[in-house]
């Protein structure tokens, strides 16, 4: 009970920090100062008092869209601990399995396009179109490298691989995990929509995927799909911290051990925030029909691993 | 320090997928280059061991060699051939991208049953990193056979050599100093008699691909 009171506060309570300094280091890049880190919450805020308008011709759909993304995203941040050390494992549940992960965030997905589609707008159609075509094309490689991790861990469970790396000196050097740890990242800028595959930034309708599919929204939902936006991203990067750079310092189990996990967690979440925004800034967006290509790379990758850990076999 | 030359024999395979899905020319130089660049870190490390164990320098002299040629004057080489002949882009291939990389990727599995097949090399640890260098011997002869382009052709030649350069170097530490030198000095007079060719093949036919040398058919 402890564990899902602390999982869900810190994942929902963090994720738009996140954006926050993801968008503070683009800004810096640029010579601005940008807005606060803290701007998202005030957004969020300022949404959940605003009132809804709602397209006459849309159904039920649209309706309950944003509570089955948060739902289920929000299902989703319970299956991968942030606290891995000091007693935070043992506490996690642990029928967390990769595809059950997946496939939550996929329900979320594939309410979020039904939600695109339903209010019958030109742009969303759009959006949902391309965030189809994007998951379906990142769908393979993460599958492929998170099973790779399976193998190593023999186990197909998070709560396995997560203690699997836990009793590695150092799981990033590890031949297989550096490829997968490639892999995750590509997987990460595609899912979240960053920049080589969509602009976060942009409203312009030519280029712009998960921002056409909630164009349509205001007040509360627009809030509740914002922030289910956030939280799969701070999922995703726990996951890669969790899994490839594991704090393996004994730490007292109880209280102050978990209080100390919890902020080497939030350090190593905010670096890699840091690096996502630097590896954002330096690279361009991609045009539509090249993202076939990267998709490939990223799954080649993930195969590369796969054979490797055959290969390797130790 | 077989994690180390595990992780590089890693990135040597992936520079050369990077080679296959780039469309440019510079593009595929500069994967080369890096390709290059990453044996030459191997052959480094290898060679302070070396010299720390046996008081052998023939290792480093190699990867000076390597840095010398492969990192600095044959991509400079191609760059100034690829500067004269025109045709900028290359936009023809046979195949498009992602079905190439799928190909290279199964050409990785099959090296990868062949190879344990053969069963191991008295050494267990150099198993993945033969493995992967001869995937990078047989994915530029593919690339060799995907492109239009005579420069493509040299880079997928160079990259053939890196590859078996970096299986005799990771599987059985190298060979004598005097055969590979005259491997670099057989590799230079024909790169530099391939750039001509580029050359006259471009004054010839307006065009560097290759396949409109079938036109030289009586």
């Amino acid at each position: 009970m402890g564990y899902i009171i602390i999982q869900l506060v810190l994942m929902v309570g963090l994720a738009p920090l996140i954006n926050g300094i993801i968008k503070k280091v683009k800004a810096f890049s640029q010579k601005r100062k940008g807005a606060p880190i803290l701007q998202m919450y005030y957004d969020i805020g300022k949404l959940l008092k605003k009132e809804m308008v709602v397209s006459e011709t849309s159904s039920w759909i649209y309706k309950a869209a944003p509570y089955v993304v948060f739902g289920s995203t929000a299902a989703a941040a319970l299956l991968v601990p942030a606290v891995t050390n000091a007693g935070g494992l043992n506490a996690a549940f642990s029928g967390g399995d990769v595809l059950v992960l997946l496939y939550t965030l996929a329900l979320g997905r594939f309410f979020l396009m039904l939600a695109g589609l339903d209010t019958g707008s030109t742009f969303g159609g759009m959006g949902s179109s391309r965030e189809g075509m994007i998951s379906s094309l990142m769908e393979p490689s993460i599958l492929i490298g998170l099973f790779t991790l399976g193998l190593a861990s023999g186990s197909l469970s998070i709560k396995m691989i997560m203690s699997e790396s836990l009793s590695k000196v150092c799981p990033i050097a590890d031949p297989v995990y550096i490829i997968i740890f490639f892999v995750l990242v590509i997987v990460l800028l595609a899912e979240t929509c960053r920049i080589p595959v969509d602009d976060p930034a942009t409203h312009l309708e030519l280029t712009m995927v998960h921002e056409a599919m909630i164009l349509e929204y205001s007040g509360r939902q627009l809030a509740l799909m914002e922030l289910a936006a956030a939280v799969k991203q701070l999922i995703l990067m726990t996951l890669i911290v969790n899994i490839f750079f594991p704090i393996t310092a004994v730490l007292p189990a109880g209280v102050p051990g978990v209080a100390i996990m919890i902020i080497l967690y939030i350090v190593r979440i905010v670096l890699l925030a840091v690096v996502i925004g630097v590896v954002e800034v330096c690279i361009v967006k991609l045009r539509f029909f090249s993202i076939p290509n990267l998709a490939a790379l990223s799954f080649i990758l993930a195969i590369i691993g796969f054979v490797n850990y055959f290969v390797i076999g130790r | 320090m077989t994690t180390y030359m595990d992780i590089i024999s890693i990135f040597i395979l992936i520079t050369s997928f990077a080679l296959v899905a780039s469309k440019k020319i510079t593009s595929y130089i500069k994967a080369f280059r890096i390709q290059s660049a990453l044996l030459a870190m191997a052959l480094a490390v290898m060679g302070y061991f070396h010299f720390v164990e046996s008081g052998r320098i023939d290792t480093l002299v190699l990867c000076a060699l390597i840095i010398a040629l492969k990192v600095v004057y044959f991509p400079k080489l191609l760059n100034k051939t690829y500067d004269r002949v025109e045709h900028k882009v290359e936009k023809d291939f046979f195949m498009n991208i992602p079905m190439l990389i799928l190909l290279c990727s199964g050409i990785v599995i099959f090296v990868y049953f062949i190879i344990s097949g053969i069963g191991s090399f008295g050494n267990e640890d150099v198993t993945m990193q033969v493995v992967n260098m001869v995937s990078v011997v047989l994915i530029g002869v593919f690339f060799m056979i995907t492109r239009k382009k005579a420069i493509g052709q040299i880079v997928g030649f160079l990259v053939v050599e890196n590859g078996i350069f970096g299986a005799v170097m990771f599987g059985a530490e190298g060979m004598p100093l005097i055969v590979d030198i005259g491997i670099f000095i057989d590799l230079i007079t024909g790169i530099l008699i391939m750039g001509l060719m580029v050359f006259k093949i471009n004054d010839l036919f307006d065009s560097i691909n290759t396949n409109k040398l079938r036109r030289l058919k009586g």
